[in-house]
């Protein structure tokens, strides 16, 4: 029993990972204003060039870096279509995944990188650290990312309500005629929060195929970037929260591959529905606890046009 | 967040008129001052919000936006490896090769439209659901169990099927509409969840309980003959077409004709003033749901009783994305919807023959299809707004 949960506790942090550096992602970018329902495409984006710069050679954090460099090239493209073109946030967020989904799956059959298996990123302390008792697996036996990822929600929180740039980037998410009229570029704002964010999405596909999976097939991503987005609200675009939910997503992911491994006879596919069953609870929980809410940008996915100031 | 909303409505129309008066002053005023500034561009226009267009740019802009997105279908295919000239010689195979050709289009048409259909009534009461793969499953769940467990006499059998598929796609799409219109919830993020759960179930009971007896395979038995679609007696036509058609004149009478689509168009324009006159907006909104629901849950239908004769695991792959295309540059409208599912049929074979004669993967066809999405959105930008490139004094 100690065994299943030290195993459970010790690979929950590589499911959550993804969801945190996603979350993230899109709390930068929703925070300008710009409702991202492209999530899932930017992390299949990701997770092919993780795997991609992988089988090429690279390793395993210069492929990541990679991932998130891809992340911010397809969020370009995305920046164009909102920011630039104005065009309806949905409709576009929708064309991204369908994109990114052909894309991926194109230049993986052309490539023959599907189910092409690769070293992958493996734990950042040495082996010697991992043999104490308990805690070494729960303690050290996570790759370099996940001890980053406190410093990189540190930072975003930061940014974000300690600093001029941040409490600009809040205001164009706001109301962006008032910080129009203060003088804030709402455009290059909206441009540079869609990079940086599709950075992060970026480098979440990325961990997900070469820290996790270590492989890379179609559909890799397996609507994490859906989840993600509802995680974002029930987080109430907040970093911290964001890690704290994303936790607990990873927990009960985590517990998939346990249970199935203690024997347990639980019908699977019954099993594999629990992450997506649990995020359609979460966003009924928060949409009937959260009813007055207000940390939701309050220009979630509305255009700005100077010339319609009010 | 509403009730901000509302507010940005009711002003849009003060704005509107403020701008009228301005306008009107300053076309009195400066008519003097006509002075070119050529020294004056501008890198990024000016935007100013088109009051009423023109129907001829509408449709200058629309068909401008195919050309661009065709000319990028082609680079991209040159790309994977396919000459402008081969892709030609397809081309023209799939039109000239004769009856069986135009058969077997026509017989990928009709499970495309009743998709296109699905998602654009959706779509018409700014429901945007994405769900329509999972309604596909569930509906097929639905009118197989009638198939599996041999419900009901065998005269009627098809048509309880029929009926069981739209229950089916109902009972999948009625969550999300509950949560959007009870809670807020965005319906996006629902619909598209409840595909990836409908999945596994679908996995579970091929894997499971419905695996095929004889075969030991993941696809259900076998539909009997009363179970299938009945053919046309030309080509492989099976009775998925007329239905389809049928469909499309329904949903065209509903939305052109009727008095419920005189008021559907009133509530997608602007719901507070339908609200506010007494149009009764949530039964409308969840009369247009239920209609998607059943329709996703027909498409489904189509497939297994009219191509397949069974549930597979993977009839439903690629519809999401097709239905949402289709209804998209269908403009929501149905005849838009026909033709436009017309095409995408064409298109869909041409990537199958590309598939086996130059061995370029389906995707590339999914990935044009994309570029289509994108680059007709992307031209509503010059529809709606006007560009002025030289600075404002």
């Amino acid at each position: 029993m100690i065994d299943f949960f030290i195993n459970w506790i010790g690979i929950i942090p590589s499911f959550a990972a993804p969801f945190v550096l996603a979350a993230l992602g899109l709390i930068i970018c929703e925070k300008s204003g710009v409702l991202n329902l492209g999530a899932e495409g930017f992390m299949l984006i990701g997770a092919l060039a993780g795997v991609g710069f992988s089988i090429n050679g690279s390793s395993a954090m210069i492929a990541l870096g990679f991932s998130a460099i891809a992340g911010s090239m397809l969020g370009l493209l995305f920046a164009v279509l909102v920011a630039g073109l104005r065009i309806n946030h949905v409709i576009s967020g929708l064309a991204l995944v369908f994109l990114a989904q052909a894309l991926t799956s194109l230049i993986a059959t052309q490539n023959s990188w599907t189910n092409n298996a690769i070293y992958g990123l493996g734990p950042f302390f040495p082996d010697y650290f991992q043999k104490f008792p308990i805690i070494g697996k729960i303690l050290f036996g996570h790759d370099l990312i996940i001890y980053l990822i406190p410093i990189f929600c540190l930072i975003v929180n930061y940014v974000m309500y300690r600093t001029a740039l941040g409490l600009n980037l809040r205001s164009v998410g706001e109301n962006p005629y008032s910080a129009d009229a203060a003088g804030v570029n709402v455009t290059l704002y909206r441009f540079v929060a869609i990079l940086v964010g599709g950075a992060f999405l970026g480098l979440a596909g990325g961990y997900l195929t070469v820290a996790v999976s270590k492989i890379w097939v179609d559909g890799v991503v397996g609507g994490r970037g859906w989840i993600a987005i509802a995680l974002v609200i029930f987080a109430r675009w907040g970093p911290w929260r964001a890690l704290l939910g994303a936790i607990l997503f990873g927990c009960i992911e985590a517990l998939i591959p346990r249970v199935a491994a203690t024997g347990f006879q639980v019908p699977q596919y019954f099993l594999l529905m629990t992450p997506y069953f649990a995020t359609l609870g979460v966003m009924v929980w928060s949409a009937m606890r959260l009813k007055n809410d207000w940390s939701q940008p309050g220009s979630l996915g509305k255009h700005h046009i100077r010339e319609e100031r009010t | 967040m509403h009730q901000q909303q509302d507010l940005i409505l009711d002003e849009r129309w003060f704005r509107m008129v403020g701008r009228e008066i301005e306008k009107a002053a300053k076309s009195s005023a400066g008519s003097a001052d006509k002075t070119h500034h050529f020294g004056r561009l501008q890198f990024f226009p000016r935007l100013e919000v088109r009051q009423n267009f023109p129907e001829w740019l509408r449709i200058v802009i629309y068909i401008g936006s195919l050309i661009i997105g065709s000319v990028l279908a082609i680079l991209v295919m040159s790309f994977a490896g396919i000459k402008p000239a081969d892709l030609m010689q397809e081309l023209t195979m799939l039109l000239f090769s004769g009856t069986r050709t135009w058969a077997a289009v026509l017989a990928q048409t009709a499970p495309l439209i009743i998709a296109g259909l699905a998602t654009a009534v959706a779509f018409r009461a700014n429901f945007w659901n994405v769900g329509l793969e999972g309604q596909m499953i569930l509906g097929t769940i639905f009118a197989s169990f009638i198939a599996i467990y041999d419900i009901g006499p065998e005269s009627l059998r098809l048509p309880l099927m029929a009926l069981a598929a739209m229950v089916g796609g109902v009972v999948w799409i009625a969550p999300a509409g509950f949560l959007k219109f009870k809670l807020g919830i965005n319906e996006v993020i629902t619909t598209l969840l409840m595909n990836y759960i409908a999945f596994n179930l679908l996995l579970h009971l091929l894997f499971g309980p419905w695996k095929d007896p004889v075969s030991g395979f993941p696809h259900s038995q076998q539909f009997d003959l009363a179970e299938r679609l009945p053919g046309l007696g030309w080509e492989n036509l099976s009775f998925a077409l007329p239905m389809a058609l049928l469909f499309v004149v329904v949903i065209w009478w509903v939305f052109s004709f009727s008095r419920v689509g005189y008021l559907l168009n009133f509530v997608s324009s602007n719901p507070n003033m339908a609200k506010a006159v007494g149009v009764p907006v949530l039964g409308l909104s969840v009369a247009a749901i239920i209609m998607s629901g059943a329709i996703g849950g027909m498409t489904g239908f189509t497939i297994a009783t009219g191509v397949e004769f069974r549930m597979t695991k993977d009839f439903f792959s690629g519809f999401l994305f097709s239905g949402v295309l289709i209804a998209f540059l269908g403009r929501n409208h149905p005849l838009g919807v026909l033709v436009v599912a017309l095409f995408m049929a064409m298109l869909v074979l041409l990537g199958q023959s590309l598939q086996v004669f130059y061995q370029v993967p389906f995707a590339l066809i999914q990935l044009i299809q994309a570029i289509f999405i994108i680059c007709v959105a992307a031209s509503e930008f010059f529809l709606t707004y006007r560009m002025h490139w030289k600075r404002s004094k």
